[in-house]
């Protein structure tokens, strides 16, 4: 098992590495990041030049790759095009998206997993039909339209029914917050309620659905059929032999659906005003900012290759008979 | 002017770029003032909690600087940084008192004396003096003499109007003091740097000196932390104004609080906080919900109006604004070169249908824009395009018909020479992508376009290639995308002057005429606000006669507020709705 992890390791980093030369050639490819500022002839020539040195922009290409890849290997990111550094501002988008993902992210898969399992052990009664069409609901339904009937229809007459502001719908917390950390954290509850319940409900629809047909194709399996004929007790059944080969596939989903929304809730982002990843990749690349959308890219696909590592190593817990030699 | 990007930022506020006309007095007059530096609407109390809709972030803190220069910061700084004029409501520039309390104009060549309110101080107590406005000189001179720290190239937004003045000298330091001696580090020997009265010379004359010095940086602050990136938060971002910044969240929020050390009238409002938002649509919900209180989205359309209409307990106005999208008519291509095909165009084109179909759609009263100097809400304009204002379809076709272009049996003109001779009159328009104004602005000129026997295709551009590339490179033989003015009018020049000239650098069109470079230089070194107005509307009549452009029409601003508040004033200029936020407050009960 240790031997297979190092082995991926050592292919995630070389795939890694390509994936950072590949990006690299396509974003500086991509368009002058100083266009606009060279549109504007009230900025002095010399201006333009100095941004120009900052950035590397009059350097052969593959120099400008070496630059920046040697000093992203240790976390510099360089300067974007307004003159700050890179870095500082991953790190703080990123803590955002964490913020609102992470949470999202594990009430998704309770629910999910209940929902599934819920709907599967009462197949074609009314309880299977309310969670199959709600969850379809949700699933096809898209992410803005959540958000916006979240504020509309639940946060505002809330808040004016009780005449305070109980939901809030735009950003990460109040402005003019202080105080200690326990203090803060009704505000800050407040404003990650409703991103958070839209996560939710987008995220746990499509892995309830799956979970409760994985739960169905389980219990129709030979192995299930003789644990119930040799008189096993039904709970039994279901967690030791249903449960625990059902999460497999629902596991690569989540797996890979949690590090594509690590990458940035784009949609939700916008909706309620949380500065994540995602906003600040969208912003990089409206505004060819090489160095964001590169410290982007190169963050985001860290996170897949992580991720596919962490659902190959959950499969072979839940399934004993996955062996990786 | 620059084209209409707000997300790139505009033209620091009183107008770097740019311009000016009621500013320019006569000699030796002194300016309008105004005493309270706003106007007000109605008795409000002390303190209180205002929050606003941002729809930027942002870039840092020095807007004089080209990476900040937005029009979310010009609004926060309206409050902090010294403004020895602020543009009102009605789009004047008036003289700041509490700050300054004379400033005059006059002398051959141009001398302009600034006297400083001998309680100025910045909010950790340093006097506001002459080296302010040295230093504020150098840094956006564009003379590669003054370097900022580190021996840097100073990054400056603009260097109009700063790169003709000759010196900037101090004089009269508080209470009968020596001069400083001034130092060869501060590169201010022998010029009085800590004198309360400013002497500025221009080796030019420059009609908009009232646009110069607006968003005064603390010299002694950006000699410690640098000019161009030292202005990154609150620390070094210090008032010289009614408020200053208590604190700054990144992508979040700023909140200004009332400055101790303000020497004046101090705001009404305990706090004033500027709220970001991702995506304006978003800042009616919060309105709703009263997580702001007042709002100026970006993006005016029938969403956002008729949304904000069903919010209860507040007022809605939409203003015409200093906006205006036009017709850029590229004259480097064969056909548009020939002044009756451009004026066939003209006559071809309904504005007022266009008008119709979109922006009229959230405001009333929108006309075609006749002038390209003024716009119509601002006391100089003039309609010197009259006779495009009815649509004559019949003119634009004699027009075509005299160059010797045939009608073919599919109803467009073919021209008899040149690269479509034989072929059926076909120009693109483009614009920037992702514009459902400009996109419909579009389709309807195509229609109209094949009335009078000319095909239209489209071809649109995300806002980089169009502004930063096609645009400036004249790749476009039609391009639809707005300019956005301040009052000061000679930033004209740079876009109408000829473009042989290397100072007509926006000048995209490939326009040229001595007689329209004559008028702009005039205006633009105008002496009298009356000869500047008269200069600029005799040089928009000329464009008219060689129609360079066309302008369609004045893009409406909206803003909504509760009314709890008062002395909100919308001002559509680039100051900004804060413009006189040291007047607003809760109203008194």
């Amino acid at each position: 098992m240790l031997a297979y992890i190092l082995r991926r390791l050592v292919i995630s980093i070389f795939v890694l590495f390509l994936a950072t030369i590949l990006v690299f050639l396509l974003v500086a490819e991509s368009g002058d990041p100083l266009a606009l500022l060279r549109a504007n002839p009230k900025i002095p020539h010399r201006v333009i030049l100095a941004r120009e040195n900052l950035l590397h922009l009059n350097d052969p290409l593959y120099e400008r790759y070496w630059i920046w890849f040697s000093h992203a290997i240790h976390g510099d990111f360089g300067n974007t095009v307004a003159g700050q550094a890179v870095r500082p501002q991953l790190v703080s988008h990123l803590l955002v998206t964490l913020r609102m993902v992470i949470l999202a992210t594990l009430i998704s898969i309770v629910l999910a997993l209940a929902v599934g399992v819920y709907a599967a052990l009462r197949q074609g009664k009314v309880a299977d039909h309310v969670a199959t069409v709600t969850n379809f609901l949700f699933l096809a339904a898209p992410v803005f339209v959540v958000g916006l009937l979240l504020k509309e229809f639940v946060a505002i007459p809330i808040n004016e029914h009780l005449n305070r502001i109980v939901f809030y719908t735009n950003g990460e917390q109040s402005p003019t917050l202080s105080g200690s950390f326990f203090s803060r954290l009704p505000d800050y509850a407040a404003h990650t309620a409703l991103p958070t319940i839209t996560l939710i409900l987008v995220s746990y629809s499509s892995w309830a659905i799956y979970q409760r047909a994985s739960i169905l194709e389980t219990l129709d399996s030979d192995h299930v059929r003789l644990a119930r004929s040799k008189g096993i007790s039904p709970r039994r059944v279901l967690m030791r032999h249903v449960f625990r080969n059902a999460l497999i596939p629902v596991t690569t989903v989540i797996a890979l659906d949690f590090a594509a929304i690590l990458g940035g809730a784009l949609i939700t982002e916008i909706v309620f005003g949380w500065q994540g990843l995602g906003i600040w990749f969208l912003n990089g690349v409206n505004g060819l900012d090489i160095n964001i959308t590169l410290a982007y890219l190169l963050v985001t696909a860290t996170f897949v290759i992580l991720f596919n590592l962490l659902a190959d190593i959950i499969y072979a817990f839940l399934d004993p008979r996955i062996r990786y030699d | 002017m620059r084209p209409s990007r707000r997300l790139v930022g505009v033209v620091a506020a009183i107008g770097l770029a740019a311009i000016t006309l009621a500013a320019c007095s006569s000699n030796n007059s002194s300016s309008s003032t105004t005493s309270s530096g706003g106007s007000t609407t109605g008795s409000v109390r002390t303190g209180g909690t205002l929050t606003m809709g941002l729809d930027e972030n942002l870039a840092g803190f020095n807007i004089n600087t080209s990476a900040a220069s937005e029009y979310v910061l010009q609004e926060i700084l309206d409050q902090v940084w010294p403004q020895p004029f602020i543009v009102n409501a009605a789009l004047k520039p008036v003289l700041n008192t509490q700050l300054i309390t004379s400033a005059t104009s006059g002398g051959s060549p141009q001398a302009v004396t600034y006297v400083i309110n001998p309680k100025a101080v910045w909010q950790d107590g340093t006097p506001i003096t002459a080296d302010d406005f040295i230093y504020n000189w150098q840094a956006q001179s564009g003379n590669s003499t003054y370097t900022d720290i580190g021996g840097a190239t100073y990054d400056a937004a603009s260097s109009s109007g700063y790169n003709q003045i000759a010196t900037v000298t101090g004089s009269n330091p508080t209470g009968g003091a020596a001069c400083d001696p001034g130092s060869a580090a501060d590169r201010n020997v022998g010029l009085c740097p800590n004198g309360r009265t400013v002497t500025v010379k221009y080796t030019t004359p420059f009609a908009d000196w009232q646009s110069l010095f607006g968003n005064l940086v603390p010299a002694h602050i950006a000699r410690t932390v640098g000019w161009n990136t030292g202005f990154a938060g609150p620390a070094q971002t210090i008032s010289g104004s009614w408020y200053e910044i208590q604190s700054y969240t990144a992508n979040q929020s700023v909140v200004l609080v009332r400055n101790p050390s303000y020497w004046g009238t101090p705001g009404k409002l305990d706090k004033i906080v500027f709220q970001f938002f991702s995506d304006d649509t978003q800042e009616v919900p919060a309105l709703q919900n009263n997580e702001v209180q007042l709002i100026n989205p970006a993006t005016v359309n029938t969403a956002i109006t008729q949304s904000a209409a069903q919010v209860p307990n507040t007022t809605k106005v939409t203003v015409p604004g200093l906006e205006f999208e036009h017709l850029d008519f590229n004259e480097a291509d064969p056909y548009l070169a020939k002044l009756p095909v451009r004026q066939a165009i003209a006559y071809g084109t309904n504005r007022q249908e266009i008008i119709s179909h979109t922006v009229g759609e959230v405001a009333s009263g929108i006309v075609p824009l006749g002038n390209r100097m003024f716009v119509a809400s601002q006391p100089q304009y003039v309609n010197d395009g009259s006779q495009y204002d009815t649509v004559n379809p019949s003119k634009a076709e004699s027009l075509l018909s005299g160059l010797g272009f045939k009608k073919a049996s599919d109803g467009y003109f073919q021209p008899n020479y040149g690269p479509q001779s034989g072929q059926d009159l076909t120009f693109t328009i483009q614009s920037t992508s992702g514009n459902s104004t400009r996109a419909q602005t579009e389709q309807l000129f195509q229609a109209q376009m094949k009335a009078i026997g000319i095909k239209i295709n489209i071809q649109n551009y995300d806002a980089n290639t169009f502004f930063g590339t096609n645009l400036p490179n004249g790749t476009y033989q039609i391009a639809e995308f707005a300019w956005v003015s301040t009052p000061f009018p000679s930033g004209n020049q740079s876009i109408y002057c000829s473009y042989t000239s290397s100072s007509c650098g926006q000048n995209w069109l490939h326009y040229a005429n001595p007689a329209e470079d004559k008028l702009l230089a005039a205006g633009s070194s105008a002496t009298s606000a009356s000869q500047e107005t008269t200069d600029f509307n005799q040089a928009d009549k000329l464009l008219w006669n060689d129609m360079a452009t066309l302008p369609l029409y004045q893009k409406p601003q909206y803003f909504a507020w509760s009314n709890k508040y008062g002395n909100v004033i919308p001002n559509a200029s680039t100051t900004g709705v804060p413009w006189n936020a040291n007047l607003w407050g809760l109203k008194a009960s």
